[in-house]
């Protein structure tokens, strides 16, 4: 078969392999590797598949990446290769539209993609800043993602932005002057810390909106209703995610008097939220999203966990929102003693709505009183343990409602004069006060612990651990004054507080390179000294710039702490995206696994533990049966015998192979020195389905803030589809009938002797 | 009893604690924790993406739908006509109609399909008449079950069972087993460009199904095949029963070098496939207990094993298919 090729300029050109093989040597250059031949024969072999008869240029090195893909399940260089591949294909079309990153800014202003301002900064000083080695920190997965989602397009939406560009371009959005701005982008592209998601697609652009979530309040009126419907989808167009509490609106048969009539509840005004959220896309970067949060004693509490289900009735149902208990201590201690639980219209009990602590509990017994002596028309009485079974049934099977706690959130009110805090966010890692005017907002930005290692020693860096936490706070500051607010309301919040969030990712792959096991009480206290260490950090830094540019605006003289610029600093989110890009594990929880696919909006993406991997290989000890073996232990290695005292097992055990006791000890041991809340995802295996009440209990009772999703190990999985299939054990189906037609045919061939002496040793003519 | 024979109304309705064949119970449990409902999927987002696609991608993605679509009821009708009349035993009655009932699920998933995507009803379904070889991929199935179904086939004699054997066989390995998993693999493909991804989730469910369906038809046959050992004195029926599997195969691959040759299409070209339906051909054969006759040894669509290990969605960005509804 002759195969031929496209070029860009229209000729037609024969297919040479060993051009191919010429290109794929060159992506080898500068690394170090003894086995190249094989390698490059590997994805020869791999792509000869691949390329059809008539193919373009640029098919050819989509192929090419293609086929290195694949093989990176095999071996940590091809994904360094793969990496080198893609950016060949990126850098390539930009460097032919564009001179340099100076060049590129100002089409971006000319083609009002970003922010005139730019051009104040010096943008030559700023280009010989640039390092392109740093390309190499990233992985291929942290590449992929950026190429979809991050790196800025023309109006044809062809990417004009290399990924040095990118960082520079988020920097000079955040810096007030060069020097901050080179400070800024080398953490970033050394992947020391990064920024949430919409700061790295917005900074330094004409959106110009940095801030991931908002969280407001919506009061029992149809005004109030209405006009928060718009505000959440101005919010969710400029790519935040709203955090509503609707504790306030009425419940179903309440008394609407301007209409004497009778009240439908919160379900239908609920769906009014779940179609705006649907209908606002993002630009197809991002979804946007919505939470409701609902305090459990709402009368309508019992609709609420059912809106996530997939079946019944679909006006009761909201397929794109989330939803979110605000669970008071006093409900929680009920479930626990058993003791009945009464739902209330909050328009005959309003008292409950911001009560927390020891006064929701008085005042809760008063509607209970209440209640029972007839003053009240509409209540239940419902068995507190029923209603907590439901509960957990509905997280398992719909992951949702999520569980957050009212009480632990207000305690640490850093301003309870403002308001009290009315619900958290979307992630449920917020806790800022809020009121019906004032919309909280929260920017975030998470350090990568696992780039504060010193690896000789297998100790924390601290000191530069320091500095990415200065650093973090300045920026973080700079960006509220820069950052374009949706609302009046958000605005407003933002002035009054200057919150913000700074969290921490990668702590798995940190634990793993200072030797230290996850699933260990080491880990606990590890977790203690770094968020001690980070809040110090945050707070003084932030007390210093509270004598520079002044403390937020509404501290005051009598708060029993010393002024700083933002009421709050610290957040721990779950850095989805984020720590994909930044190539480490997410957020504070323990690898997934050691491989699996992961579905994002770049398409699906498999992901092996590379520490794993590097260190079984240094060793010796990587092949492909090994590799086959973890798959087939869904990403597991500690059944794997051969690797017994080989290498340190217990370092990579998987998320659903630590306890959730244990999970929940590492989020506290955070927990205690974040002024706002953890984001905690529990991962629990099928088998501890039953202990769910214990767990969250236990979430509950050690002073978790938030619980986030509930994943659940799913035991029915399809075909395994690229392992060797199940032998049939003693099963032979039709191979007997093939067996005995080959045995026939023997027999027939080796007929008895005839010889009568001869027969006689025949053994079946005996 | 054996677990094909005549069977009345009043039959086989108590469930019993030593089930008969506790590999039906198992099947059954599986599938009852697999059940999901296309309303979990929010396909809407795929649109922009479908109107997007080339048209050589469109027209792959529509014959994909066109053969699901008329597809999946037709599996349901071969059981529901043929083979659920004669089973005796309540267990595998039970797996059997939970198999059926599932079909329901995937006709009614791709029938939201053809509604969210404005796809023409009719051209969608008439694809399997239209097309020759789509036609001849179902009618290999239909005229085998034509011969068994409303009582023709009697499962007490050798020749009924050969017949009801052959009928499972054409529809859960070949059809369920072997056509369908042709379809997966460009399905796949699409998500791992980053292509329709809520509607290949929705495949992704479809996969674990169809592999319970494909257990259901192997159990089923092995066990025909167990309690009638005469079945497998008819050598000439044996070779028939695998050299049907190897047809098949070659039937799939014309249809592929139809749409895939010479070219690539969500980076798939027809070499790789060939050697893929190869591949998973062999693996059906060994599980009846037959050689391989391929003896493609490794998956070439090494993308694929993306399916095999454990996943993790970003849930604001795709529909997860890891949550279950018991």
């Amino acid at each position: 078969m002759e195969r031929v090729v496209v070029k860009r300029d229209g000729t037609v050109e024969k297919f040479q392999m060993k051009k191919l093989i010429d290109a794929i040597f060159s992506l080898l250059d500068g690394l170090d590797i003894p086995d190249d031949y094989e390698i490059v024969f590997k994805i020869a072999k791999e792509l000869d598949l691949k390329i059809p008869e008539k193919t373009s240029t640029e098919n050819l090195d989509y192929l090419v990446l293609k086929a290195i893909e694949h093989l990176i399940p095999k071996s940590l260089v091809y994904d360094a290769l793969a990496t080198r591949q893609l950016l060949k294909i990126i850098n390539r079309k930009i460097d032919r539209e564009f001179s340099g990153f100076k060049d590129y800014i100002e089409y971006g202003i000319k083609e009002k993609l970003l922010k005139p301002d730019l051009k104040q900064f010096d943008l030559d000083l700023l280009e010989s800043k640039i390092d392109y080695t740093r390309d190499f920190n990233l992985d291929y997965f942290g590449l992929s993602t950026l190429r979809d989602r991050y790196l800025m397009k023309d109006r044809n939406f062809q990417i004009i932005e290399k990924p040095q560009w990118f960082f520079m371009r988020v920097a000079l959005g955040i810096g007030n002057n060069e020097a901050e701005v080179i400070k800024i982008y080398n953490k970033l592209s050394n992947l020391e810390y990064l920024h949430s998601t919409p700061t790295l697609f917005n900074s330094g652009t004409l959106t110009n909106q940095y801030s991931s979530c908002y969280v407001n309040v919506i009061d029992d009126s149809l005004e109030s209703i209405m006009e928060k419907a718009r505000e959440i989808a101005f919010l969710a167009k400029y790519a935040g995610g709203v955090g509503t509490d609707i504790t306030r609106i009425r419940a179903t048969g309440s008394k609407i008097h301007s209409l004497n009539a009778k009240s439908s509840g919160i379900v239908p005004f609920i769906k009014i939220f779940d179609s705006i959220i649907n209908a606002i896309q993002q630009g197809g970067r991002r979804r946007s999203s919505q939470v409701v949060y609902l305090q459990p004693w709402h009368l309508d509490v019992e609709a609420f966990l059912d809106l996530r289900e997939t079946t019944g009735n679909p006006y009761f149902r909201t397929p794109s929102l989330n939803t979110a208990l605000w669970m008071p201590d006093e409900i929680m201690r009920r479930i626990k003693e058993g003791e009945p639980l009464y739902l209330f219209d909050p328009a005959e009990c309003p008292e409950l709505i911001t009560a927390y602590g020891e006064k929701f509990k008085t005042l809760y017994s008063n509607c209970i009183e209440k209640a029972e002596s007839g003053q009240l028309k509409l209540w239940k009485k419902i068995d507190s343990q029923d209603f907590y079974k439901r509960y957990l049934f509905k997280l398992a099977k719909t992951g949702h409602p999520w569980l957050t706690f009212k009480d632990r959130h207000n305690q640490y009110n850093p301003c309870p004069d403002y308001g009290v805090i009315n619900s958290s966010n979307l992630c449920t890692e917020i806790s800022i006060p809020n009121s019906l005017d004032s919309t909280a907002v929260c920017t975030l930005a998470s350090v990568n612990l696992a780039r504060h290692i010193l690896e000789s020693s297998k100790q924390i860096d601290w000191e530069k651990l320091k500095d990415t936490i200065d650093i973090m706070v300045v920026a973080l500051d700079n960006i509220l004054d820069k950052n374009f607010y949706p609302s009046e309301e958000s605005k407003k919040n933002t002035y009054d507080l200057r919150p913000i969030g700074i969290g921490v990712m990668g702590f798995h792959e940190a634990l793993i390179k200072l030797g230290i096991p996850y699933d260990s009480n080491e880990s606990v206290e590890l977790a203690r000294q770094i968020m001690s260490f980070i809040k110090e950090a945050a707070y003084k830094k932030s007390e210093e710039l509270a004598k520079e540019r002044g403390p937020f605006p509404f501290y005051k003289e009598s708060y029993p702490y010393p002024p700083r610029r933002n009421a709050v600093l610290l957040a721990i989110a779950p850095t989805a995206s984020i720590s994909i890009i930044a190539g480490t594990s997410s957020s504070i929880d323990g690898y997934f696994s050691n491989i699996f696919s992961r579905d994002t909006l770049s398409g699906k993406f498999i992901v092996v533990n590379k520490l794993l991997m590097k260190e079984l290989e240094e060793k010796g000890l990587w092949n492909e049966e090994l590799a086959e073996k973890i798959k087939a232990h869904g990403g597991s290695i500690q059944y794997i015998q051969e690797l017994d005292s080989k290498i340190n097992k217990s370092l990579y055990k998987t998320a659903y192979e630590i306890s959730p006791y244990r999970q929940i000890d590492i989020a506290t041991a955070f927990q205690e020195y974040v002024d706002q809340a953890v984001s905690k995802s529990l991962y629990i295996e099928e088998d501890l389905r039953d202990e769910m009440d214990k767990i969250y209990m236990y979430a509950w009772e050690k002073g978790l803030k938030s619980t986030y999703y509930c994943f659940i190990d799913k035991t029915v999985k399809g075909e395994k589809y690229t392992l060797a299939v199940n032998k049939r054990g003693e099963r032979r189906g039709f191979g007997l009938s093939l067996e005995k037609a080959a045995k026939e045919n023997s027999e027939e061939t080796k007929a008895c002797p005839t010889d009568p002496i001869l027969a006689k040793l025949c053994s079946s003519c005996e | 009893m054996s677990l094909i024979g005549k069977t009345s109304v009043r039959d086989n309705i108590r469930i019993t604690e030593d089930s008969k064949y506790p590999v039906f119970r198992d099947l059954y449990t599986k599938q009852k924790k697999a059940v999901w409902f296309p309303e979990e999927l929010n396909i809407q987002q795929d649109v922009l993406d479908y109107k997007s696609l080339s048209p050589t991608e469109k027209d792959l993605f529509d014959s994909a739908v066109g053969y699901f679509a008329s597809s999946e009821l037709l599996v349901q009708n071969v059981l529901g006509n043929g083979f659920f009349p004669v089973l005796t035993d309540p267990y595998a009655k039970m797996s059997f109609s939970t198999q059926m009932f599932m079909e329901n699920i995937h006709s009614d998933f791709f029938e939201i399909i053809l509604n969210s995507f404005d796809l023409d009803r009719k051209s969608i379904y008439d694809l399997t008449l239209e097309d020759d070889l789509l036609k001849e991929k179902q009618e290999l199935i239909v005229r085998a079950v034509d011969k068994i179904t409303y009582g023709k086939a009697d499962p007490d004699t050798l020749e009924g069972k050969k017949q009801i054997l052959t009928s499972i066989l054409l529809n859960n390995i070949i059809q369920e087993g072997l056509f369908f998993y042709s379809a997966f693999a460009y399905f796949f493909a699409m998500k791992d460009m980053g292509k329709i991804k809520n509607v290949v989730s929705g495949v992704e469910l479809i996969l674990i199904d169809e592999s319970l369906h494909l257990q259901n038809g192997i159990e089923a046959i092995l066990t025909i095949v167990e309690e009638n050992p005469e079945i497998l004195d008819d050598y000439s029926f044996i070779e028939r029963v695998k050299q049907s599997i190897v047809d098949s195969v070659d039937l799939e691959l014309d249809y592929l070098k139809r749409k895939f040759g010479g070219t690539t299409i969500f980076g798939l070209s027809y070499k790789e496939l060939e050697l893929y339906m190869k591949y998973i051909a062999d693996r059906r054969l060994v599980e009846l207990g037959f050689d391989p006759q391929f003896n493609v040894l490794e998956n070439p669509l090494k993308f694929l094993q993306k399916e095999d290990v454990k996943k993790l969605t970003n849930f604001f960005e795709v529909s997860s298919t890891e949550y279950t509804n018991f």
